[in-house]
C-alpha cells in the first residue's frame, strides 16, 4: 500500500510538488496524468526517497520512507522510464543481480530464466549482453526484475514512453497481473488509452497539484481524454 | 536481510572482468610494477658490486702493506719523509692504507633508490681532513639525478595513485550519468555498501597486482625474500602498499559521495593527485631550503682558503705549538726533512680549527631542514609512503645519517690512530698493523625501523579514516534524482 501523506516538495521556492494527499491499496493501478513537470516524477522520487521531501511524509506499507529508507524497497519495485542495465554484462546476470540486491539471492538459473519467458524474452537473448539491446528488451528486463522481487508496491516512471504497442502492451500485462497478485502500482504516464486500460484509477495533475481523481470504470475513453485537456486547458 | 556482500563482490569482479578499460589499467600497472623493480635490481646490482669492491679493496690494502712490512731486511734503512713505506704512518694512514668505509645496502634495496645514487654511499677515510672526502663526490647523468630513477617507491608513491584514480573516480558520479544507479538505489542496499563492494573489488585486484607483481619481480631478480629480516620488512611493505591505497580509493569514495558530474571528478581528484604527490613535496623542499638557508658552498669554500693561507704562514709557529702543548708527539731524533710533514698536520689541525664552526653551521641547518620536512611530511601522504618505502628498503634519510655518523667516528679514531705516530715519526710495527682501525658498519636495530614504519602507517590511517567518515556522512544525504 502508498500513501501520500501532504507531500510537498520545492526547489529554491518553486514548488515541484504541492500538498499531495494520495492512497493506493493493494490491488489497485492509479494512474498519474499530467503534463512535463506537473510533478509525476517528483512524486515517485519521493516514494523512493532519491530526494527528500520538504513537507509531508510518503509510506509504503505503513512504513515512513524518511525514517525506512531501506526496509521500504524491500516491498518496492522500481520501472523507470529508461530501464539503464550493466550493460557489459547479459541480462541474466543482471536479472540475477537486482534479485540478490532486492532480497532474493536463492533464485536457480532456472527459475531465472522463468521470469524471462514470462515477461517474452527468449533464453537466447537473455545470455546476451545487455549493451546489444533493444530499448524494448531492457525494458522486458526491468519488468522481469520486478516481478522477480515480489513486491507488494509497483513504482513506474513512463515506462512505455517510446515502445512500440506490442510491447506497450505487454506492459498491461504486466500491469493486471500485479494488480491481480494484490500489488499497489503507482504508474506515470503520458499514455492516456494506457491508463484508461489497465488503470483502476486516474490522477491528474497540474503545476504541482493533484486536481482530480477519477475511477476508470467510471469514464469512457473519450471522455477521460475531454477531462484531461479541460484541466490543462484552465 | 541486505544482499550478501559476497554476491555484490562477485558482480563487480564481472563487471570489472568485462571491462576493458580497467584491464588496460591493470595491465600497464603490472608492467610499470615489473620494470620498477627491474630497473632497481639493476641499480642495486651495479652499486653492490662497486661496494664490494671497494670494501674488498680495503682490506687488501692493508693485508699488502702488511706483507710488505713483514717483508722488509731488518736493516732496511728508515723511510724518507715523503716515502711509500709500511713502516710509515704519514704513507699508511694518508695514503696507501686509506680505508673505504662502506654503507652495505638493506636486504629489500632493489625496493627503493632514494637517494643511493645522489648521495656517496661510501668514503675514503684517511688521516688527512674531513673536507678532502665529505667532499669529494662522483656526479652522474645529472637529469637522473634530477628526476630519480623509475624504481618501485616511485611507481607506488605517484603512479598507483593515479591508476587507482582512473578505476574509481567515477565510482558513483558513471552510474548516476549512465541510470544503473536508478535501479540499484531502488534495492533494500545502501549506498554505502554498494560503494564498498565496488571499492574491495578494485582496491583489492589493484593492490593485489602491485603485491604479487612486486614479489615476483623481485624474486626472478634474484633477490631473496627470505634472507634475514626480509619477510619483516616485505611485511610492512605491503602494510605500507595497502594503507597508501586504502587512502586514495578513500579520497575517490568522498569525491564520489557528492552528486557531482564524471569530469568534474576526474579534474578534482587529478588536483588532489598533483598537490599531494608533485606540489607539496617541491613547497616543502623550499620552505625548508628557505627557512633553514645552509651558508654557501662559496662562503665556506672561502673561508677554508683563508684558513689554510693563514695558517700555512704561521706553520712553522704552530708546529711550534703544538710540540709546546704535546711535548709527547715531539720526534724522539729530529730529522729535518720531516719537518715539512710535521707542519703540514700542525696546518690542517689550524685549519680544521677555523672552520668547524662554518662546518657545524652547515651541518645543524641541514638537520633542521631535516627535521623540518620530517615534521611536515604528515602534510603528504606522498612523502609520508616514500620515507617508508624509502625506510624498508635501506635507503632513508635516518639509515643514512646514522651511518654518516659512524663514518666520522670512524674518521676521527683513523687520525687519532695515525697523527700521532707520525708527528713522533713512530715507525708502524707488525703489532701497530693489528691495532690498526677498521670499520665496521653498524647496522641499525629492525625495531628502529620497524618504529618508524608505524608512524608514517599512523600517518596514513588517520587521513583514511577521517575521509571515511566524511564520505560516510554525506552519503546518507545523498540524493540519486534531483
Amino acid at each position: 500500500m502508498l500513501e501520500a501523506i501532504g507531500l510537498t516538495k520545492t526547489y529554491d521556492g518553486s514548488v515541484a510538488l504541492d500538498d499531495l494527499n494520495l492512497t493506493v491499496r493493494a490491488g489497485e493501478v492509479f494512474c498519474l496524468l499530467g503534463a512535463n513537470g506537473a510533478g509525476k516524477t517528483t512524486t515517485i522520487n519521493l516514494f523512493l526517497r532519491f530526494i527528500a521531501p520538504t513537507k509531508g511524509t510518503a509510506r509504503i506499507a505503513g512504513l515512513d520512507v524518511a525514517d525506512h529508507p531501506l526496509e521500504t524497497k524491500r516491498h518496492l519495485a522500481y520501472i523507470p522510464e529508461q530501464v539503464t542495465l550493466y550493460r557489459h554484462l547479459t541480462g541474466l546476470e543482471n536479472l540475477e543481480y537486482f534479485s540478490v540486491l532486492g532480497g532474493h539471492p536463492d533464485y536457480t538459473e532456472e527459475q531465472l530464466l522463468g521470469f524471462f519467458d514470462q515477461v517474452g524474452l527468449s533464453r537466447d537473448a537473455a545470455g546476451k549482453r545487455v549493451g546489444t539491446y533493444s530499448k524494448g528488451m531492457r525494458q522486458k528486463v526491468g519488468i522481469a526484475i520486478a516481478r522477480a522481487k515480489q513486491a507488494t508496491a509497483l513504482l513506474l516512471d513512463e515506462p512505455t514512453s517510446g515502445l512500440d504497442p506490442k510491447a506497450s502492451n505487454e506492459f498491461s500485462e504486466l500491469l493486471r497481473f500485479m494488480s491481480v497478485s494484490g500489488v499497489a502500482v503507482l504508474m506515470a504516464t503520458h499514455d492516456l488509452f494506457r491508463a484508461k486500460e489497465s488503470g483502476t484509477r486516474v490522477g491528474i495533475m497540474k503545476r504541482g497539484r493533484l486536481v482530480t481523481t477519477l475511477d476508470t470504470g467510471d469514464v469512457g475513453h473519450a471522455d477521460l481524454e475531454k477531462i484531461y485537456l479541460q484541466h490543462m486547458h484552465d | 536481510m541486505t544482499a550478501p556482500l559476497g554476491r555484490m563482490l562477485r558482480h563487480e569482479w564481472r563487471g570489472l572482468v568485462a571491462d576493458r578499460t580497467a584491464w588496460l589499467v591493470l595491465g600497464l600497472f603490472g608492467f610499470l610494477v615489473a620494470y620498477a623493480v627491474m630497473n632497481g635490481a639493476t641499480w642495486n646490482r651495479t652499486q653492490s658490486r662497486t661496494l664490494d669492491s671497494a670494501a674488498a679493496q680495503a682490506d687488501a690494502r692493508l693485508a699488502g702493506l702488511r706483507q710488505a712490512l713483514d717483508s722488509l731486511p731488518a736493516d732496511a734503512p728508515p723511510p724518507g719523509p715523503f716515502g711509500r713505506d709500511p713502516r710509515s704512518p704519514a704513507s699508511v694512514g694518508g695514503r696507501d692504507g686509506a680505508q673505504y668505509t662502506v654503507l652495505p645496502p638493506g636486504p629489500l634495496a632493489a625496493t627503493a633508490v632514494g637517494q643511493s645514487d645522489l648521495l656517496p654511499q661510501y668514503f675514503q677515510v684517511s688521516m688527512r681532513s674531513r673536507q678532502t672526502f665529505a667532499n669529494a663526490q662522483e656526479i652522474e647523468n645529472p637529469s637522473n639525478l634530477l628526476e630519480g630513477r623509475f624504481d618501485l617507491a616511485f611507481v607506488i608513491g605517484s603512479l598507483f595513485p593515479l591508476l587507482i584514480l582512473a578505476l574509481s573516480y567515477n565510482l558513483l558520479s558513471a552510474e548516476r550519468e549512465q541510470g544503473t544507479l536508478a535501479l540499484v538505489a531502488s534495492q533494500p542496499v545502501s549506498l554505502g555498501r554498494h560503494l564498498l563492494a565496488k571499492v574491495l573489488v578494485r582496491g583489492g585486484f589493484i593492490t593485489l597486482v602491485a603485491i604479487v607483481v612486486a614479489l615476483v619481480s623481485l624474486a626472478a631478480a634474484g633477490v631473496s625474500l627470505t634472507g634475514p629480516g626480509a619477510p619483516a620488512r616485505i611485511g610492512l611493505w605491503i602494510l605500507v602498499v595497502v594503507s597508501y591505497g586504502a587512502l586514495w580509493f578513500a579520497a575517490a569514495l568522498a569525491a564520489n559521495v557528492v552528486p557531482r558530474s564524471s569530469a568534474a571528478n576526474a579534474v578534482l581528484l587529478a588536483t588532489v593527485w598533483l598537490a599531494v604527490v608533485v606540489v607539496v613535496p617541491a613547497v616543502l623542499n623550499v620552505v625548508a631550503k628557505t627557512t633553514h638557508p645552509v651558508p654557501s658552498r662559496v662562503e665556506l669554500i672561502s673561508a677554508m682558503r683563508t684558513a689554510s693561507n693563514d695558517a700555512s704562514a704561521r706553520g712553522a709557529a704552530l708546529l711550534a705549538k703544538v710540540y709546546g702543548d704535546h711535548p709527547e708527539l715531539a720526534p724522539s731524533e729530529s730529522v729535518d726533512a720531516g719537518e715539512f710533514m710535521s707542519r703540514t698536520y700542525a696546518v690542517q689541525d689550524e685549519v680544521d680549527r677555523q672552520i668547524a664552526p662554518v662546518l657545524a653551521r652547515f651541518d645543524e641547518q641541514l638537520v633542521r631542514q631535516q627535521q623540518l620536512a620530517e615534521r611536515y611530511r604528515f602534510l603528504s601522504p606522498a612523502v609520508v609512503t616514500h620515507a617508508a618505502l624509502t625506510d624498508l628498503a635501506g635507503t632513508g634519510a635516518p639509515r643514512y645519517r646514522a651511518w654518516l655518523d659512524q663514518v666520522l667516528g670512524f674518521h676521527q679514531q683513523w687520525q687519532e690512530f695515525f697523527i700521532p705516530r707520525a708527528f713522533r715519526r713512530q715507525w708502524l710495527t707488525p703489532a701497530d698493523f693489528d691495532a690498526i682501525p677498521r670499520f665496521r658498519y653498524q647496522a641499525e636495530p629492525d625495531s628502529a625501523v620497524r618504529g618508524r614504519v608505524a608512524v608514517g602507517l599512523l600517518g596514513l590511517a588517520i587521513p583514511t579514516v577521517v575521509l571515511l567518515l566524511l564520505a560516510g556522512n554525506r552519503i546518507r544525504r545523498f540524493e540519486v534524482a534531483g
